[in-house]
């Protein structure tokens, strides 16, 4: 049995409903589904704690359409990178933090909040990061329908047509904060 | 003046003091001690992973190689095999050859390029002037490899778009051999030299496991016992097929990222031999697919600086659906201020300098207008040069008299 197998053995064995959906893609390369946060945190813990997945690589935001998925990449001693999958609803994309985990994952989260609108909870106080002071609030440049051609550099202002600002939403999220 | 009136917070940039690159350090100081740091970046943010998903995956290529004008090999490399991962394409042995000599030529010129930057912020000139010297050797072979001193353009999806020729690669063994002389100068000053010792040791520290904690990578993170490589741990390109001995340190400070640095000079250069003398031969590129099959690939590359990695997302057209890629200096900023704390003020910017932060280098062909004939040309390298040495030599200066060392090529 491969190193790769025998996490994914491992996994199974703990969470028996994830039968048939890791891949093995290639040598050194596991790919989880995408999870819902209940589901999420828990199998977190266990690949880090349990399946010696203690490095953490980053974290990638992707627009799946209805969703935000977050994919996370840690890698074992054996040097086996695991891509971690978790899903949010666009409208109400909120996530945990794993800062206190992983601190390097501070900026990467951050990320998440600029580009996609991720509301990452118990992020550590501290600067936006990568947008630019002034930037207007609600555009996360790395959504699907956040088209560049509407954004006018001069005046910082997002202007699309009413067709596309209704397609784009609202942010529910901060609605449901209020 | 912050509340604890023994306190003071400074910030330090966005032009900060250790590289001519825009970035936010705002120290809090009790006395001459660093006892807050917060680093702020983002300046430079260029929005190359939006503008990726609008274009197609070789015009892509062109903006992932300016992620970096150093590592832009580096990042081109990481994209190029991730894509061709996503379609399935294989290249040929004598491209993963070529690319593997680019990558460690390119290894070369950062890691002179960082020496002469850390010479310069401790006030060592001459030693500056040396490597960046020496480094001038290694930017005139990317430079006649790839046509560019930097962002040479030698990968293409599917293999590389220019072949090393005998004359080309007698050429380059001619160079290491001037390289690895004046190099040992540098491994010995390293090593041996009490004044950079100890303007160099206890700085900047960050233990074996704090490394591991803040994910620290490349030259940072094996100073400090963490034996981490790409070229080994996961080989790329033709790794699997070259001898690379990882070089760590266990000084865990800055001094120990000089050494790591100077000593994988000599490494790079030992496996540029081997890839010259043991490159198969074979096609540069094969053909690839305009559209690439829905999937997703992590792909990595070790940097000059350390890890890159390309995540790359595939729906089936010509365009990919997601592109992020992280450098190696994102992931080893997060170890910067646990490196600060503590230290002098005056130990900021070589601490800084340590991690060897991006910056972006210019571009060497660009237009120059001719005020007096109203007419726009193309310079290139060779003309410029020959510009220059005129226009000194006009003015009393005649600098192909100088005699450089006969180690000069």
């Amino acid at each position: 049995m491969s190193g790769e197998e025998k996490v994914v053995a491992l996994i199974l064995e703990r969470y028996p409903f994830l039968e048939g959906k890791i891949t093995i893609q290639r040598r050194q390369r596991i790919i989880m589904p995408p999870l819902n946060r209940d589901y999420f945190e828990d199998v977190f813990q266990f690949v880090v704690n349990e399946a010696g997945f203690r490095r953490f690589h980053l974290v990638i935001g992707v627009d799946d359409g209805e969703d935000l998925g977050f994919i996370y990449a840690l890698s074992n001693e054996d040097k086996i990178v695991l891509l971690l999958k978790q899903k949010a609803p666009k409208e109400l994309p909120y996530i945990k933090s794993v800062c206190s985990v992983f601190p390097n994952a501070l900026w990467h989260e951050r990320e998440l909040v600029d580009l996609f609108g991720a509301h990452v909870e118990d992020l550590p106080p501290g600067p936006t990061y990568p947008l630019p002071d002034g930037w207007p609030a609600g555009n996360y440049p790395l959504r699907k329908e956040w088209k560049v051609e509407y954004f006018d550099r001069e005046t910082m202002t997002y202007n699309p047509p009413a067709e596309a600002s209704a397609a784009a939403g609202t942010d529910k999220a901060k609605e449901a904060d209020k | 003046m912050s509340g604890d009136s023994k306190r003071i917070t400074i910030p330090i940039g966005p032009q900060h003091p250790a590289l001519k690159e825009p970035g936010c350090f705002t120290i809090t100081l009790e006395g001459e001690k660093v006892v807050n740091a917060v680093v702020g970046v983002g300046y430079n943010h260029r929005g190359l992973e939006k503008a990726c998903e609008a274009r197609t995956y070789i015009q892509d290529l062109y903006i992932i190689e300016r992620v970096c004008g150093i590592c832009s090999h580096t990042h081109s490399t990481a994209f190029c095999q991730g894509v061709e991962e996503l379609a399935g394409v294989e290249i040929s042995p004598r491209a993963k050859f070529i690319r593997v000599i680019m990558a460690e030529l390119e290894r070369l010129h950062s890691h002179l390029l960082w020496l002469g930057v850390a010479a310069h912020e401790i006030g060592f000139d001459t030693l500056f002037m040396y490597s960046w010297r020496d480094r001038e050797l290694v930017l005139d072979m990317l430079a006649m490899l790839g046509g560019n001193r930097v962002n040479y353009g030698i990968n293409t999806l599917g293999g590389v778009r220019r072949d090393i020729t005998p004359e080309m690669k007698q050429l380059i063994h001619k160079t290491l051999n001037a390289v690895e002389e004046q190099n040992k100068y540098y491994i010995d000053l390293a090593l041996h030299e009490t004044t950079l010792a100890a303007r160099l040791s206890g700085i900047g520290k960050l233990s074996h496991e704090d490394a591991l904690k803040y994910g620290a990578v490349g030259p940072v993170a094996r100073a400090s016992l963490v034996d981490d490589d790409i070229r080994v741990a996961e080989p790329y390109a033709a790794y699997d097929q070259i001898p690379v001995k990882v070089v760590t340190d266990g000084h865990c400070d800055v001094f120990g990222r000089a050494v790591v640095r100077v000593l994988e000079i000599m490494e790079s250069i030992a496996m540029i031999r081997f890839a010259l003398d043991n490159m198969p031969d074979g096609d540069l590129a094969v053909k690839f697919p305009r559209k690439i099959p829905a999937g997703e690939v992590f792909s990595r590359t070790e940097a000059p600086r350390g890890e890159d990695t390309h995540y790359i997302r595939s729906n089936g057209t010509d365009k990919p659906d997601r592109v992020r890629v992280r450098a190696a200096s994102e992931a080893n900023w997060h170890g910067m201020q646990h490196m600060l704390e503590g230290d002098y003020l005056a130990d900021v910017p070589i601490i800084i300098a340590a991690i060897d932060p991006c910056y972006s280098c210019t571009d060497r062909a660009f237009v120059l207008k001719d005020l007096d004939r109203g007419r726009e040309r193309v310079w290139d390298w060779q003309s410029l040069k020959r510009y220059s040495i005129d226009w000194y030599k006009e003015r009393g200066f005649d600098a192909s008299k100088i005699k450089l060392a006969e180690r000069r090529i």
